[in-house]
């Protein structure tokens, strides 16, 4: 039965690669975007920190630079 | 309508969506292999390899749409001048060259078997690899050209000549006589495909499309905060 699986008559070597090279693909392109992110998220909050108290003030009353600071600290 | 064009509000609602594409991308992703790869039927002539069918047809729709879409924003941006639309296309064309290339790929497992041959200068095949080709171009043309009126400028030309390229890919196995079959699928006239294998079609697309939504949104949040940092310097 796994056997039958696996060779799928013969085509098995075709099929699995197929499945396995999308899955492999996707999953390395998910988490090298993942890492990405969170490398610019990291670098963000850097940079924002370095900045002088009123102009972190500021940049708080922008949503988005809100937004990346909370949800960072989030994770 | 301005509201919704909104970097901030994009933003802010690609971090919800974010959340509800996790949630559903893994079962559906499950659902879509347990049918394609155990529970749809083989074909009668092509026997089990009929089963690369469930992930090679997602991954071209998914590149010919995105080329579609990401052209269609392209000159709209190149008309209107929309901030957030110069996000939307640069997050979506390293998605499209990636299910392009999966497309290729998993197209010459298939061939192998089917057709005894790797590759073929067919005319579908060989109009799939410009379109990666196409899409290597937009992406080298947005990341290299710093200025961004020279990039959209040059991104809309790649664009437009690539939608030619669109409609080559469409028709090639209508117009030619080619080793690639002719659309089982059709939106607009008779789909010849059975539905036990329509079915694990329609759930791997959906997994797919769920997988680029997700990649996409990260993308989207990446210019964004790219675009965010350099204000900060």
């Amino acid at each position: 039965m796994f056997f039958e699986i696996l060779s799928m008559n013969g085509y098995g070597i075709y099929v699995w690669s197929s499945f396995i090279a999308t899955f492999v693909v996707c999953l390395y392109f998910y988490l090298k975007t993942k890492k990405t992110l969170k490398k610019l998220e990291k670098d963000f909050i850097k940079e924002a920190e370095s900045l002088s108290k009123l102009e972190l003030e500021n940049l708080k009353k922008q949503k988005i630079a809100r937004e990346i600071l909370v949800s960072h600290s989030k994770n | 309508m301005i509201k919704y064009l909104n970097p901030s509000y994009i933003f802010n609602l690609t971090g919800k969506i974010l959340n509800i594409v996790k949630f559903f991308i893994i079962p559906i992703a499950i659902v879509g292999l347990i049918f394609s790869l155990f529970l749809s039927p083989k074909d009668y002539i092509q026997g089990d390899t009929v089963r690369i069918m469930y992930v090679h047809v997602p991954s071209a729709w998914i590149s010919l749409l995105s080329f579609g879409a990401l052209s269609l924003l392209c000159i709209i941006n190149f008309i209107f001048k929309i901030k957030s639309l110069s996000l939307v296309y640069k997050s979506l064309a390293p998605i499209g060259l990636t299910f392009n290339i999966i497309a290729i790929f998993t197209g010459s497992l298939w061939g192998q078997p089917t057709w005894g041959t790797w590759w073929a200068w067919d005319a579908r095949l060989t109009s799939m690899l410009i379109l990666m080709f196409f899409y290597i171009a937009f992406i080298m043309s947005y990341k290299f050209i710093r200025d961004p009126i020279n990039s959209s400028k040059v991104c809309t030309l790649i664009s437009l000549a690539g939608l030619i390229n669109l409609v080559v890919i469409k028709y090639s196995v209508i117009w030619w006589s080619t080793l690639h079959q002719p659309p089982s699928v059709n939106l607009m006239g008779e789909t010849t495909i059975h539905i036990s294998m329509l079915i694990p079609l329609s759930v791997m697309l959906l997994a797919f499309l769920l997988y680029c939504a997700l990649i996409f949104l990260m993308k989207y949040r990446i210019e964004t905060i790219r675009m965010k940092k350099k204000g900060l310097k």
